[in-house]
């Protein structure tokens, strides 16, 4: 009988505990919808004061099951941090808001630079960029000296089994396209029959193509030679003064995560408040001191401390701006690239 | 002579498989190194960063919420659902009972996902932490009742008829004996059931709402952006725990017996 009596009793206690969750709502809460690790949360308590609310941030780890979640029906998002391609899509489709310029005056510090250049939403319209990353190539300079700045060292066979490439199609098919010589968003089949071909043949020189470990492994050794996002490298480097960068002066694939309200949101004035805080120069100092990235925000310059004046992360020097290219949805063209990138895979 | 040398080889590689992975992921936690490449030096640094980590407590959290309410639910469901199927084997209504209950076993995670967060959106239910738990239910119901079924399939029914001959009452019965003689494969249906809720991704990132972000959609998410050592960390301390639990459930049950 006890037992029977203690089951029922954690069964009630549960189901109240489940209530309880549910109506603690009194307070106005904004739900943000980001990649983990990307945002300094003192700054987000800051706002919390500011505006007597409470802020809910919740992860995803991939701009596809983010779009899949959301497309299918997922509420109750205020605001979203997709990468700039996904967030062409999502307005496309219309499940992101026109933006009201009149709720965002810090929109008016976004670098004229980069929108002329290089971003996909030139004027505003939808997204509001919040940080800029780039891919480059890290090594290890006391086992392979000062390397030239190119992406021909994947080709190179003294370093075969101790590189890496990233695990993204559009990165590697990308690194292969700089190389010769065209843009990363080709769709010409010529450009990418060629870059498949020289993929394959860098295939045989890596360790493997890898999204993850490529930050340990470079540390501990294990890879010479490693392509991986910009933010990330500087953190390890700044760790181990053994390990340098460089960007190929073929060309980088820049990629910027931008602010996005959704249709569904039920608090946009409080997303409008939320994007335009993070927007503000001193805010977007502090953003990039605690991401290593760098905001289109150049005014945020004089708030980052002196020891991070010169961080190619956090500014990325201008002539990169010219060499750089995002990295734009494609359509139906994305196949063409899936199917290049599936029989690189299967190379042997 | 030749057989004993193999068997201890296989037992030293399991060993060595099995542990070697957690040694590594306990020491990791001291490195003071954010990437864990190299040995920076001795440090209590994650442990500390860990505490004051409010998104990885809540995630820790929310995932035990959920995996101790979808336990303690799917564990009730599933025994009756197994206790039925058992019963009353040869009726057809429990063949498709039975077909019902295996189909999550067989239907992929995305699947499941997807389907379950079309149903949450048509029904016009608000995503939440609840939607997660209902969700976790749905399929850890499947694993508890084949759990459970398979420890009816020796289960003798005569002491049953026996206790009535001798006046039990049904609530009596389903005391005294089912749930003793039932209670191992009760027991080990509801850990598989919490060990599988604390697991799921793939789910519960479909159907979470709101502030319902689980340790593993956090871990996936750290795994891209953001250090790992924070995570190692925490696995420790819930490795800890887990252990704790075993040994404790162990010298509980040996002084019983």
């Amino acid at each position: 009988m006890k037992k029977y009596l203690s089951f029922l009793a954690s069964a009630f206690f549960a189901v109240v505990c489940i209530a309880l969750l549910g109506c603690g709502k009194r307070t106005p809460q904004l739900n943000v919808y980001m990649w983990s690790d990307y945002i300094d949360m003192d700054l987000v308590k800051e706002f919390e004061k500011e505006n007597g609310c409470k802020v809910v941030i919740d992860i995803f780890d991939s701009n596809e099951f983010m779009y899949s979640k959301i497309k299918a029906g997922s509420a109750g998002y205020d605001v979203i941090l997709p990468t700039s391609y996904m967030a062409k899509v999502m307005y496309d489709q219309k499940m992101i808001e026109t933006l009201d310029k009149s709720k965002l005056p810090n929109a008016k510090f976004i670098d004229k630079n980069y929108l002329n250049t290089l971003a996909a939403d030139k004027t505003l319209q939808y997204s509001i960029p919040y940080m800029l990353g780039y891919t480059c190539v890290a090594y290890d300079k006391n086992k392979v000296g000062e390397l030239p700045d190119t992406w021909a060292v994947f080709g190179n066979e003294k370093y075969k089994g101790r590189m890496t490439l990233l695990n993204d199609r559009r990165e590697a098919v990308g690194a292969a396209l700089f190389f010769l010589g065209k843009s990363m968003n080709s769709v010409d089949d010529k450009d990418l029959e060629k870059a498949k071909e020289l993929l394959i043949k860098w295939k045989k020189n890596l360790a493997k193509f890898d999204n993850e470990v490529y930050k340990a492994g470079l540390q501990s050794g294990e890879f010479l030679v490693v392509q991986g996002y910009s933010g990330d490298l500087f953190q390890v480097i700044a760790e181990s003064p053994n390990l340098a960068y460089m960007c190929p002066k073929e060309g980088i694939s820049v990629s910027c995560d931008d602010w996005v309200i959704p249709v569904t949101s039920n608090n946009k004035d409080l997303a409008y408040k939320f994007i335009n805080f993070m927007t503000s120069p001193k805010n977007a100092a502090k953003n990039m001191e605690f991401t290593c990235y760098c905001s289109p925000v150049p005014e945020a310059r004089q708030y980052v401390s002196k020891d991070n004046q010169n961080h190619p992360g956090m500014f990325i020097p201008a002539e990169l701006y010219k060499r750089g290219e995002l990295i734009r949805d494609l359509g139906a063209d994305n196949a063409k690239f899936i199917k290049i990138w599936d029989e690189v895979k299967l190379a042997k | 002579m030749k057989t004993r040398y193999t068997s201890l080889l296989v037992t030293l590689m399991v060993i060595i498989f099995m542990y070697l992975p957690i040694v590594m992921l306990v020491t990791q936690s001291f490195n003071a190194s954010k990437y864990g490449g190299r040995w920076t030096g001795f440090s209590l640094k994650w442990y500390e960063a860990l505490f004051k980590d409010s998104s990885v407590i809540n995630a820790a959290t929310n995932t035990l919420i959920v995996a101790f309410v979808a336990t303690v639910i799917s564990t009730g469901i599933g025994t009756c659902a197994a206790w039925v199927l058992h019963r009353y084997k040869f009726s057809t209504l429990q063949k498709a009972h039975y077909g019902l209950v295996y189909s999550p076993l067989v239907v992929p995670d995305v699947l499941m996902g997807i389907s379950l967060l079309l149903m949450f959106v048509s029904a016009r239910v608000e995503l939440s932490l609840t939607t997660v738990i209902l969700a976790h239910i749905t399929f850890c119901v499947s694993f508890v009742t084949f759990t459970v079924l398979a420890r009816l399939q020796d289960f003798d029914f005569n002491i049953i008829q026996a206790a009535q001959d001798l006046g039990a009452g049904g609530f009596r019965i389903f005391l005294k004996i089912l749930l003793p003689l039932l209670g191992p494969g009760i027991a080990a249906g509801a850990m598989m059931a919490f060990t599988l809720s604390m697991d799921d991704f793939v789910v519960t990132f479909f159907v979470g709402g709101p502030g319902s972000t689980t340790l593993p959609v956090k871990v996936y998410g750290m795994m891209k952006h953001g250090p790992p050592s924070i995570i190692n960390a925490l696995s420790v301390i819930f490795m800890a725990l887990t252990f704790t639990v075993a040994i404790a459930g162990q010298f509980f049950t040996r002084k019983k017996a």
